[in-house]
């Protein structure tokens, strides 16, 4: 007996309710940026902007990524690091499709940074949202890219030895139309974002800086779900036009969110048709 | 206006404005919907939801402005605010 | 159908292209970047589109994509790039993508001598990944063969909803033969199932022939691509009955098939004492190498797999009369397919005859390797 579930939430059409509620811990800002992605995504294809059946979403492995599968659309939840070669394959051999890809910090710009770096560099077309939670939670709590120094992990229980990468500095000085930065403390900023994105061609990056209470805050002190977000609230800051030098992301400085780079160069699609 | 906890598993309450509905077995007691609502309508309740979790309730109600923060901040969409219709 | 004269790698990218090839993603590699470059020229016109990736697992990655977006897709590589796919190749498999790899064999291990040849990724091919799971590999001699072996490998693919691995080498990649080229409907090109209806679609629920037709992504079916264990509707199921489930099927769709993936050919059998088996451009020389015997007196066959794997066991072993009581295997390898000839023919005595060489083996190095176990 096949049972339809019933719509409840303004958002259980965009979700495969048969696998909610998600595996999310309590607290994880995961469940927040999807809500926001898929309430610009509605407006998106409210519009006619985007047409539901040509959205195919694409993750890797991790927490991030799974969302793929949580969104009841075309998905993909494909291998390690490699959701963006996949979506550049999906694209190129059916333009029509809209991509976005999801992912962790670890799996994006750890294990995929070669594949993001050339995807940007490309200006693909496509919309990639790394979720940070500064460490790799699926797998309990290893190092991470964005992982600050002296953090102690599971893999660097002595401290991590290593300063942390801003993807922002780097995605924007390659050839991406557009990068920017957002919070799961502040959804509609994530909301706008990805609506703005949705409506650009080329390469669109936004990194959304998470909560991971259960896995990351524990190991700094901010266990508690509702401390870790009001700790996170306290340091993100937004800046209307910030140039990219002003893109810092530092538990102890601050961390910048907006929109970084907003260009519309050339992309991939748009040249090799103009080659023919 | 007493709180609705219907045999869909939802807890509803509204004011001469807005509706506020929970739904039940979503909630994982993050508490952050009731950390963020700026007028404090919503607290813990004592209902234990199918995982063992107490979702919240819109206590207050009345004080709900239909800023929809609870709605945005909520990782589980497990709880949504809607126009009462007059 | 036009005859022209071409280099075996030129042969398997017009192969590809009457096969309905609409997506190439590579990486450079010698001996196998011609395929690359003659598709980077030519596809375009046919409607098609070739993209250098940043390396081989972005190369292989990007091909699955591109067939659950709808497009037949192909990479070509070498020994090295083959074990960067590792990953993707299972990728492949527990998705059921139809793709196919070209794999053009050169010296290793590791960058060993990139422009000359071997056999030994024999075994690279069948077991590469980690898991249970089978994954069709054919293997030609000439240049027309690696033509037509292309376009079967295609069909493989599409018909079993798998990755297919054509193993070509340096020799063959290189040479110079004249080919036949067909066009469109001259050829059987065979095309994967597709669901004929939404109602209850689910994407891993397989037909009576344990294959589930394929939708793609934008057709409106939802599809998931999942590289978990999962069910039939693509969630993930870490239980024993989907695992079990799983891997049996995904290998039993093979093996049902087998009929249709194995072939072979014979040359000399009928009154034969003596069995040299051998494949790829090896055979070349072998074939060479058993007129020679017969010259000399030795009744000398050949048996000559052009599928690697799957071996459809029970046809070999009935392919040779019982009057041979000798089997050969005469490979550019530490000996590999004699390992499976050895167990195949267990009731005879099997022999182990490897040539390394980096050029095509001469008839003399041959009867050298063989004659000590005439």
């Amino acid at each position: 007996m096949v049972v339809t579930p019933r719509y409840i939430h303004q958002l259980d059409k965009h979700l495969r309710l048969d696998r909610i509620p998600t595996l999310y811990c309590p607290g994880c800002g995961l469940g927040i940026g999807l809500g926001a992605m898929l309430r610009a995504l509605d407006k998106r294809i409210s519009e006619g902007a985007v047409d539901r059946n040509k959205v195919v979403w694409v993750g890797g492995i991790g927490c991030s990524a799974r969302m793929a599968f949580y969104v009841s659309y075309d998905s993909a939840h494909v291998l390690h690091g490699r959701a963006i070669p996949f979506a550049t394959g999906v694209k190129l051999a059916n333009p029509e499709l809209t991509l976005i890809v999801v992912g962790g910090d670890g799996d994006i710009a750890g294990i995929g940074g070669n594949h993001l770096l050339h995807a940007a560099k490309r200006n693909i077309d496509m919309i990639t949202v790394m979720f940070t939670n500064f460490v790799y939670a699926m797998t309990g709590g290893q190092v991470a890219p964005t992982t600050p120094l002296g953090v102690k992990t599971t893999t660097t229980p002595h401290g991590n030895p290593e300063p942390p990468l801003n993807i922002i500095k780097v995605v924007a000085s390659l050839n991406a139309n557009y990068v920017a930065r957002a919070s799961v403390t502040t959804p509609h900023y994530i909301e706008q974002f990805f609506y703005r994105a949705l409506g650009m061609k080329g390469f669109r990056f936004i990194e959304v800086v998470s909560t991971c209470p259960e896995v990351y805050g524990r190991r700094i002190g901010l266990g508690d779900p509702v401390e870790m977000y009001n700790e996170l609230k306290k340091r993100v800051k937004y800046k209307p036009n910030p140039t990219i030098d002003e893109a810092l992301i530092d538990w102890e400085k601050g961390i910048i969110i907006g929109e970084f780079m907003v260009r519309d160069n050339p992309s991939y699609l748009e040249i090799i048709r103009g080659l023919k | 206006m007493g709180a609705t906890y219907s045999s869909l598993g939802l807890i509803t309450r509204e004011n001469q404005r807005y509706r506020v509905t929970v739904i039940v077995d979503r909630c994982k007691e993050c508490g952050i919907c009731i950390n963020v609502c700026p007028t404090k309508v919503l607290v813990k309740s004592s209902v234990l939801n199918k995982f063992g979790y107490h979702p919240p309730e819109p206590a207050h109600i009345e004080k709900c402005i239909g800023c929809r923060l609870c709605e945005y901040n909520c990782p589980d969409f497990a709880i949504f605010v809607e126009v009462a219709s007059k | 159908m036009r005859k022209t004269f071409a280099s075996g790698n030129m042969a398997i990218a017009e192969a590809a292209i009457v096969a309905g090839l609409k997506f190439y993603a590579g990486y450079p590699i010698t001996p196998s970047s011609e395929i690359m470059e003659y598709l980077a020229e030519h596809l375009p016109g046919q409607g098609g589109i070739v993209i250098q990736m940043e390396d081989e697992i972005a190369s292989i990655n990007a091909i699955i994509g591109a067939s659950w977006a709808g497009a037949k897709a192909m990479t070509a590589t070498s020994g090295p790039g083959l074990s960067l796919m590792a990953e993707g190749i299972g990728l492949a498999v527990m998705s059921e993508t139809p793709i196919v790899i070209v794999d053009v064999m050169r010296a290793g291990p590791s960058t060993g001598v990139p422009t000359k040849t071997t056999q030994a990724d024999v075994f690279q091919v069948r077991w590469l990944t980690h898991g249970d799971y089978i994954i069709p590999s054919y293997i030609p001699w000439s240049v027309q063969e690696a033509y037509d072996l292309t376009i079967k490998a295609f069909n493989t693919a599409e018909k079993l909803r798998t990755p297919v691995i054509l193993l070509s080498d340096a020799v063959i990649a290189h040479l110079w033969e004249p080919l036949v080229i067909y066009e469109r409907g001259e050829v059987e090109i065979i095309e994967r199932r597709k669901p004929t209806s939404k109602d209850n679609y689910k994407p891993y629920m397989p037909g009576d022939d344990l294959i589930p037709p394929m939708a793609c992504f934008g057709e409106g079916y939802n599809v998931l691509v999942e590289s978990l264990t999962h069910d039939e509707r693509g969630y993930y199921a870490p239980t024993n009955t989907y695992h079990k489930n799983s891997v049996l099927r995904l290998m039993l769709k093979i093996v049902k098939n087998i009929s249709y993936v194995y072939e072979q050919e014979t040359y000399m059998v009928d009154d034969a004492e003596v069995l040299l088996v051998s494949y790829g451009s090896t055979a070349r020389t072998v074939y060479a190498a058993i007129r020679e015997l017969r010259r000399r007196g030795v009744k000398a066959g050949m048996l000559r797999p052009k599928t690697l794997w799957p071996l459809d066991e029970e046809r070999i072993y009935n392919s040779v009369s019982s009057r041979i009581d000798r089997v050969i295997v005469v490979e550019n390898n530490m000996g590999k397919l004699f390992l499976d000839m050895k167990r195949i023919f267990r009731d005879r005595e099997v022999y182990s005859a490897p040539v390394l060489s980096l050029e095509l083996p001469t008839v003399k190095e041959v009867i050298e390797a063989v004659e000590q176990w005439l």
